[in-house]
């Protein structure tokens, strides 16, 4: 040994970022996954997603509405969120969090005029059947247009279709920004690669379809009229997410290939983070959350729905775990004092355990709130009429 | 056709409205590419025309005394358990060839800072005379500059709840005083000045001393100088275990210590 260094005091600072942040990139991504699942059938005419593509779209705004409630429980000044519109401007080239809000105000806008096209034909229907207090509720969801000639709903099918169509680039700019926030960052040597963006867009399609898969059959069963689930969607579901996590793994093969091996000094920061996590992140992350599905959704085992929610749910939870390793694991990497960081969420008060708790209760929230507003169970079950009227 | 109408004025209203809540909004805090202390072109927010400051740390003078520490959490009234400045005191060498090194560390003021453009609302900016710093009234707290830091040296302010850091003492330097942990250090290991000034302290140790800055592989072009600084300190930045800790586990403090530790962060 030629020499040897020993710290005797010093001091680093408390990272900004805690549970809500990985916890509202999973919200974004997910909703992203869910716009472009039910641009499926809307934008690419795929008609087997025909059937989900409603609800698929309703928990894309859902989830998007929610999302950003995380970010201002992050904020230490959340009274000033006006400054954001009013100043700084002139970084807007160079701060992806700049794009990033503006980002979350026009895509919950579009989607909810595409849901709106969608769904007039049946608020129309709605409004005429209805009450004195619905009736007007179920007109104002029509904004004012209650044609049901087929030129009208030809006309919301094309509205529809183009709104989707801008959506598609918007929902991979909604959570691909947020992957820029972090590829932006230099200073962190886990988050700092080109690849970031793609790889939150990849893991953000595993996990949007795994709650899809998670959600889907529990509407359909419970609260749906038809109390039937469609088994070859579950069985179609599983496959579609079995090549998502194909992509998802690819990505993480080249980033983790790359900054493990061939990057600079810093890699070995980064490698140290991994042979310090090993065995979580291969055996959880990896082997449960992600070779198992992937089994799930290529073998016969898709047409066990049991199994299928399984591995929904664990990839669904797996996403989850990956962004709390990229966010709080790539600031645990220390940059001035020697030893990684240690962080424990605290359990109430800002940025804790209970406000993201809370924020699925928002979620949940709005999820009721949606599924009693919009007919997504009178167009699921017209579209599976229409496939059977298609198939006779 | 009255239909279509309808839509059409609907939207029409829907726009109208949001645009008359906008203007009413923007009339009440100026729109601004910069934010507001800029745009007044209010002195604290230009700084000095025509100078750059910077400090240089001359390692050889520094005993690690503190001084500037303390000096400095009461001249910018920083929280307790918070620094701006500090001194990393670590040991070099193997016994009984062994000897204490000393780094005062703090912001770098750099000339390429991470922190100001990530900034999503202008709050922190570089001002003419090359001083970084944050406009606590404007700041609201999203923390991307203190991610964006390769230093490590910026931090939420328990009081202001927002982001914070070494200013240079801006407030002592703009009425020609120097910064409270340079006036304050005995043995005059910080130095501080203009280096447009070709007679100043920091340009004579600069043209004279070879000098190096910590990080300089990040590109940020750090305004804060050392001389003498030993890369055995450095490395001890990118150890991914510390030593003190890797002791502790094995002779089974390691519970303890944590314990320690989360009373000292719950005690701030």
């Amino acid at each position: 040994m030629d020499s040897m260094q020993t710290l005797i005091s010093s001091i680093t600072i408390a990272k900004p970022w805690g549970i809500d942040i990985p916890n509202y990139f999973w919200f974004t991504g997910s909703s992203a996954a869910a716009f472009i699942i039910s641009s499926f059938a809307h934008v690419f005419g795929w008609k087997k997603y025909k059937p989900i593509a409603g609800i698929s779209l309703l928990m894309a705004f859902v989830l998007l509405v929610a999302a950003p409630l995380n970010l201002i429980d992050d904020l230490r000044q959340p009274g000033r969120i006006l400054n954001f519109f009013l100043y700084g401007w002139e970084n807007f080239p160079t701060s992806p969090m700049k794009w990033g809000v503006l980002l979350l105000l026009a895509y919950p806008i579009l989607i909810f005029f595409e849901a709106q096209a969608l769904y007039r034909p049946y608020f129309v229907r709605k409004a005429k059947k209805s009450g004195f207090l619905g009736k007007i509720f179920y007109t104002v969801m029509t904004f004012g247009r209650t044609d049901l000639s087929p030129e009208a709903l030809d006309s919301d099918h094309r509205l529809g279709f183009v709104l989707g169509a801008i959506g598609i680039p918007l929902a991979l700019a909604v959570h691909g920004y947020t992957g820029y926030i972090l590829g932006a960052v230099h200073a962190n040597v886990m988050w700092h690669t080109p690849l970031m963006p793609i790889i939150f867009l990849a893991s953000a399609m595993v996990s949007g379809t795994g709650l899809l898969i998670l959600l889907i059959p529990f509407f359909q069963r419970f609260l749906s009229e038809r109390h039937q689930v469609d088994t070859d969607m579950v069985a179609a579901l599983a496959t579609l997410l079995a090549w998502f996590i194909v992509a998802d793994l690819v990505m993480r093969f080249l980033w983790l290939t790359f900054s493990l091996t061939f990057a600079d000094g810093e890699k070995y920061a980064l490698y140290s983070y991994f042979r310090l996590h090993f065995k979580d992140t291969l055996l959880i992350d990896y082997l449960l959350c992600l070779f198992i599905p992937l089994i799930i959704g290529f073998t016969r085992l898709k047409h066990i729905p049991v199994v299928v929610y399984f591995g929904g749910l664990v990839t669904a939870v797996g996403v989850w775990i990956f962004r709390w390793n990229t966010v709080i694991g790539g600031q645990t990497i220390p940059r001035t004092t020697p030893g990684f960081l240690r962080y424990l969420p605290p359990v109430t008060g800002q940025d804790s355990i209970v406000s993201m708790l809370a924020n699925w209760g928002v979620l949940i929230s709005l999820i009721c709130l949606v599924l009693l507003i919009f007919p997504w169970d009178e167009e699921m079950i017209d579209c599976y009429k229409g496939a059977e009227h298609g198939q006779q | 056709m009255g239909k279509e109408n309808s839509r059409r004025s609907f939207l029409k209203t829907g726009l109208a409205s949001t645009g008359l809540a906008l203007l009413a909004s923007s009339k009440a805090n100026a729109f601004s590419l910069k934010n507001p202390g800029r745009d007044a072109k209010d002195a604290r927010y230009i700084g000095q025309k025509g100078k750059h400051f910077v400090m240089v740390l001359d390692l050889r003078k520094c005993i690690g005394c503190q001084a500037c520490t303390s000096a400095c959490k009461v001249e910018n009234q920083v929280p307790s358990g918070q620094y701006r400045t500090f001194v990393t005191e670590t040991e070099v060498g193997v016994f009984p060839q062994v000897r204490k090194a000393f780094l005062p560390q703090l912001c770098n003021h750099c000339e390429n800072p991470a922190c100001v453009p990530v900034c999503p609302t202008g709050a922190t900016f570089k001002r003419e005379d090359g001083i970084v710093v944050v406009d606590n009234t404007v700041c609201w707290g999203c923390g991307y500059c203190i991610s964006a830091c390769p230093y490590d040296k910026r931090y939420f302010n328990k009081k202001t709840r927002t982001a914070d850091k070494c200013n240079f003492c801006a407030q002592r330097v703009d009425k020609g005083l120097m910064p409270a942990c340079v006036e304050t250090c005995i043995g005059g290991a910080r130095v501080f000045g203009d280096i447009n000034d070709k007679h100043s302290e920091v340009a004579r140790l600069l043209a004279n001393f070879p000098t190096t800055v910590l990080k300089k592989a990040q590109g940020t072009r750090p305004q804060v100088f050392y001389i003498n600084l030993d890369d055995r300190v450095t490395e001890l930045f990118d150890t991914t275990q510390d030593l003190d800790d890797m002791v502790k586990a094995e002779q089974g403090f390691e519970r303890e210590w944590m314990k320690v530790r989360e009373e000292a962060t719950n005690n701030g």
